[in-house]
């Protein structure tokens, strides 16, 4: 009772945590809920001088283009349906049904039908029936709003395109990253030799080092690599320019320093005992690891592997030197977008190419939260 | 652990790092004493182009490669020691500005206008992050259950978002009568212009990075948090401890690793500060050690690149970021001998 | 209501976008092309693209991997779209190969301006020209009883009298922003002066008369423009003209279509074109004349050039010039100057030089970017401005093998 009452925090320090926590929330949330707000409306609109002309879009409106009351309401209720099933069901029924020891590909399932899902609802089913409400009741658009600038982006500029090379990109980092990265993390956080703590010092600076150093030096090795392998590899010799594959080493090879010492962290709080009695027991150090380590370091695993899929999903710099048209991912070709001499529209167009590769980045920071935080509590965040 | 057996599971995570970050770095580092160039030769050249309606044909001596009987360039390698180095440091200048106590005259020279940029833009905003995310750690960590996944949602959202996308859309909010320069103008009466002089634009890019690399420090600090000896607390509690001695003598020595963790990470991505450059577009006011490495690189329209001077430039940025991790390297040092005995 | 449109109109996308229309072949052979990415670009690559087997990557800064990609052998990409500036280092490297056999098999269509010949070779096949020159609001002009301005003195007096008058946010549009922009003002002005920046035997030639009266205009003219003219690209300007937020600017006539844009100008039909301004009374125009063009790799087999060609063709006919021609001042058979093209005709009637294509000109257009800045800023006076330039100009020049 005592400690409850010295707990209980006085009353001005509640309300200014409550009131900096809201300034934060605001500060954060502000410039994508404005670049969102932009994507929907005509140029003339997004760019309006005054803010109110951006968020109501009379020129969106003035061309009939806009959601009616019924519209907004299901708007938001889809939204609050979506962020309530990522929080709360999700996570319950990933638990109980992914297959034992497999719950990241659990997640990634239930990840992927949930945006599925929100697809299907979202541009498929309510707009029908909501859309025949609407001319039922007879009502009219109030606030300005267009989707044409995604479909710009989607359709007539084929993102869809970049967004599949995005996946393969992505997906290839984190999976390359955390099978190299645990086999390192776990022997180096074993190990107490020397060559460990160098490797360890080595890595760290690596993670230090300015990136576009390297990434120029690869351009002219990358382009010409056909006739530099062609005495080895003889005509199979490939050219590495462009090639996902030769991107997706390059952006493993930059996350591995940050990988193996994060990793090391967790392998170093799962006891040693514990392998050392799988030892005992006959399994060589590498059936320790499979079969006795692994199934506790799932935690560790998804939250080092998020960072490994932001690292992916968000580089610019590598992707935009090393991949050529066919191969683009995502965020080089948005900044293509932006860097064309561009109209107002293709501005538009590509504030709307924005906001559609932050919206994978949101849902699965909806559905990984805890994970995150669980993660990081079990393991990392102690070493 | 036998060495075979480290070296097999260390193998693959090595070699690429060899591979693809050590090997290119030696490469940088042994380059860096050479220049390499194509032998140029002065020809005349006559060269037609099109007007409206006719074309101009004109006849101009131009300086260009000489090609050999395969039509390649011929590049001509020669050894020039610390040349490079001194193309970038200009250390004549330098010292002539140092003689004079001329701040402005050293201020001139990209290199050293770059490294005081971005070591006032990494301890200027080293501290900001750590203070911003312990201090969201300790809030969220006070809020009611039911409120903090929420919170936490809308935190990581500026830790998630591309960084190039976020430091455009900082750039729109900013630029011209951009929506938030129009809101400061409304509040304080004047005209301003957030784009016009270097120490708004330097305000900005700060403002960024904080924006965006507070979360990670608060999501690290918050698990931490959650690992407080409640114990330690309460005792200290019996023993009368103000909040704020709580804070200072059992929960931030507690959180320290981790602070040392966040702050060495921080260090060396502040210290490569490159996407605010170009995000916002600030390469006409600031610039910074890696944006001047990279503008080095780029070719110009007519494709020249200054290779040796990119490759001085990285090797001084390495020597800089290494000098700067001595203290946090020498902690390692300590805490890995502690572990390995 | 709108979330059933963007369903509806996928659906029709799909349906649409396998059909190959108004290409005279079918295309065969895998082309890949590597360009700028303005508007011009936009449609001629879409033209292309009808043949089938073609990906055109349009990126503004395709100019950093270019001379790489066509080096490589084979060339990464078979056509490239460069300017008079980006096709010096292709040029110089030899990467791109002569066009007259082609352009006598396929080359019918194409008119003799077309032709860019570079010692006796048809090297590259321009599609537009392109210059800056003086776009003006003529309501406000006439308004305030100003005469279009002939020379920069003219042209801040009219600056001055629409500062008073306070219609617009700022007189002048500035297209400074660092990074090329401003080397690319700066050169404009020291032609204009009669300067010649580089020397035949390649030192650099700026420090002088002619260069302190580039750099006192420059500054003259930032007392009319925009407080963040450093970090301001024609992207920019042609939105703060747009927007009527600028009087004047010296800007691309590429950009002059956007100005009559419904969609996005507030201004529709109150913007008119002129010669650029002269430096000094009597002299030619204070700007370059650009082409854009294409060419093809040389390290490909000639059927991919052949093929790589002939598709170009396609893309620069009438057909494309027809339904695009406002985007540009085309050289192309079948344009039709727009009332915005008059301006870009009339600059290019009083004779401004061509941009050169030189080594030596890349250097010193980014040693004049680079430095000038400093000057604009009151960071370092004008004559330390110069000799850095030079200073800038000449490591440079060591590094490319200009200068021993």
């Amino acid at each position: 009772m005592t400690t409850w009452l010295a707990r209980r925090q006085p009353f001005s320090l509640r309300t200014m945590s409550a009131l900096f926590l809201t300034l934060w929330c605001l500060i954060a949330a502000f410039p994508i809920f404005w670049i969102t707000v932009m994507s929907v409306k005509m140029p003339l609109d997004a760019f309006a001088a005054s803010p109110w002309d951006v968020i109501w879009g009379p020129s969106t409106l003035a061309e009939g283009k806009g959601l009616s009351v019924l519209d907004i309401l299901a708007t938001l209720g889809l939204l609050c349906a979506t962020g309530w099933l990522a929080t709360r069901r999700l996570p319950r029924w990933v638990a109980a049904f992914s297959p034992l020891g497999f719950s990241a590909l659990g997640w990634l399932i239930a990840a992927a039908g949930l945006a599925l899902g929100f697809g299907v609802v979202g541009v498929v089913i309510l707009p029908a029936i909501v859309g025949g409400l609407d001319s039922a009741l007879g009502l009219h658009p109030i606030l300005g709003l267009t989707t044409e600038h995604y479909r710009a982006i989607w359709v007539e500029h084929a993102f869809w395109h970049n967004f599949l090379n995005s996946v393969k990109v992505t997906l290839g980092v984190t999976a390359i990253s955390l099978t190299v990265g645990t086999l390192a993390g776990y022997a180096l956080a074993r190990s107490g030799s020397k060559l460990a703590f160098w490797i360890l010092i080595a890595a760290l600076i690596f993670r230090a080092l300015p990136h576009s150093v390297l990434v120029t030096g690869y351009l002219p090795i990358f382009i010409n690599s056909a006739a530099i392998l062609r005495p080895i590899l003889g005509d199979a010799a490939p050219t590495l320019y462009g090639q996902p594959l030769a991107v997706i080493m390059v952006l493993v090879a930059i996350n591995q320093p940050f990988t193996i010492w994060m990793l090391r962290s967790f392998f170093h709080n799962i006891p040693a005992d514990l392998d050392e009695a799988a030892r005992v027991d006959g399994c060589t150090h590498f059936q320790a690891f499979r079969w006795v380590i692994m199934p506790v370091m799932w935690p560790g695993v998804i939250t080092t592997g998020l960072f490994s899929f932001l690292l992916g999903y968000n580089d610019f710099l590598v992707t935009s030197l090393l991949l050529d048209a066919s191969n683009q991912t995502m965020v080089p070709a948005i900044a293509g977008f932006f860097n064309r001499e561009t109209t107002m529209t293709d501005q538009v167009e590509a504030i709307a190419a924005a906001v559609s590769i932050t919206a994978p980045l949101f849902l699965l920071v909806m559905v990984f939260q805890r994970q995150i935080v669980s993660g990081l509590t079990a393991g990392a965040v102690k070493g | 652990m036998k060495f075979k057996t480290f070296a097999a599971f260390v193998a693959p995570s090595l070699f690429m790092m060899l591979l693809f970050i050590a090997a290119p770095l030696v490469l940088v580092f042994v380059e860096s004493f050479y220049q390499t160039n194509p032998r140029m030769e002065a020809v005349s050249v006559e060269s037609c182009t099109p007007g409206f309606g006719t074309q101009t044909c004109t006849t101009q001596t131009k300086i260009q490669p000489a090609l050999d009987a395969s039509g390649h360039q011929v590049m001509e390698t020669q050894f020039v020691g610390l040349d490079s180095y001194r193309a970038v440091l200009e250390p004549q200048k330098l010292w002539d500005s140092l003689r004079t106590l001329d701040w402005n005259g050293i201020m001139q020279i990209d290199f050293w206008k770059a490294l005081q940029f971005t070591l006032l833009f990494t301890f200027v905003t080293l501290p900001l992050v750590l203070l911003l995310g312990l201090g969201l750690a300790l809030a969220v960590n006070n809020l009611t259950k039911s409120l903090r996944g929420p919170v936490i949602f809308v935190s990581l959202l500026p830790f998630i978002i591309t960084p190039v996308i976020g430091a455009l859309s900082i750039r729109w909010l900013f630029v011209g009568d951009g929506i938030l320069t129009r809101a400061m103008e409304h509040f304080s009466g004047t005209d301003i212009s957030m784009f016009a002089q270097t120490w708004t634009i330097e305000i900005l890019m700060m403002f960024y990075r904080v924006w965006s690399n507070a979360p990670f420090a608060f999501i690290i600090l918050y698990a931490g948090l959650q690992g407080v000896n409640q114990d330690a607390v309460e005792a200290a509690m019996i023993d009368g401890a103000s909040r704020w001695q709580r804070l200072r003598y059992i929960i931030v020595p507690y959180l320290m690793p981790l602070i040392t963790f966040v702050a060495l990470i921080h260090l060396m991505d502040a210290y490569r500060v490159f996407d605010e450059v170009v995000g916002l577009r600030t390469q006409g006011h600031v610039i910074s050690l890696q944006y001047l490495t990279y503008q080095f690189l780029m070719p110009d329209v007519s494709g020249n690149r200054s290779i040796s001077r990119a490759e001085a430039s990285s090797m001084l940025t390495l020597i800089g970021i290494v000098l700067l991790l001595i203290p946090m390297l020498r902690r390692t040092w300590a805490d890995q001998k502690g572990r390995a005995q | 209501m709108y979330l059933r449109k963007i369903a509806l109109a996928g659906a029709i996308a799909l349906m649409g976008s396998s059909a190959m229309a108004a290409c005279a072949f079918q295309n065969t052979v895998p082309l890949k092309m590597l360009s700028a990415g303005f508007e011009a670009w936009k449609s001629a690559t879409g033209a292309m693209a009808e043949c089938g087997n073609f990906t055109a990557e349009l990126d503004q800064d395709f100019g950093k991997k270019q001379p790489e990609a066509f080096a490589a052998n084979p060339s990464l990409y078979q056509i490239g779209g460069v300017s008079n500036g980006e096709i010096t280092p292709l040029m110089n490297a030899g990467t791109i190969r002569p066009l007259d056999d082609l352009v006598a098999k396929y080359g019918q269509n194409l008119q003799p301006n077309q032709l860019i010949k570079i010692d006796g070779h048809i090297m590259a096949i321009a599609m537009q020209v392109n210059t800056q020159h003086l776009m003006y609001r003529k309501d406000i002009f006439d308004k305030l009883g100003i005469a279009v301005p002939t020379t920069y003195d003219e042209l801040l007096a009219a600056a001055e009298k629409i500062k008073a008058a306070k219609v617009v946010d700022y007189p002048l549009g500035a297209t400074m922003g660092v990074g090329w922009n401003l080397g690319e003002e700066v050169n404009n002005m020291f032609l204009g002066f009669g300067g010649q920046p580089v020397n035949p035997d390649g030192t650099p030639n700026v420090n002088n008369e002619m260069g302190l009266k580039t750099l006192d205009m420059l500054k003259k003219l930032t007392a009319y423009e925009d407080p963040e003219y450093l970090t301001s690209d024609s992207t920019y300007v042609q939105q703060q003209f747009q927007q009527g937020k600028i009087a004047m600017a010296n800007l691309w006539a590429s950009r002059a279509g956007a100005m009559d844009d419904p969609k996005e100008s507030k201004v529709v039909g109150m913007i008119e074109g002129a010669p650029a301004p002269a430096a000094m009374a009597g002299g030619k125009p204070a700007t370059t004349l650009w082409w854009d063009g294409i060419v093809i790799a040389k390290n490909i087999t000639d059927e991919e050039a052949d093929a790589a060609f002939r598709v170009a063709m396609e893309g620069l006919d009438t057909e494309m010039v027809t339904a695009h021609n406002t985007d540009s001042v085309w050289l192309i058979k079948g344009y039709v100057p727009g009332r915005l093209a008059a301006g870009a005709f009339a600059t290019a009637a009083l004779n401004p030089p061509p941009y050169p294509s030189t080594s030596a000109m890349g250097v010193m257009h980014m040693a004049m970017d680079g430095e000038v800045g400093a000057f604009l800023k009151g960071e370092r006076s004008a004559a330390d401005t110069l000799v850095a330039i030079e200073a800038n100009y000449t490591k440079g020049a060591k590094d490319a093998g200009i200068l021993k």
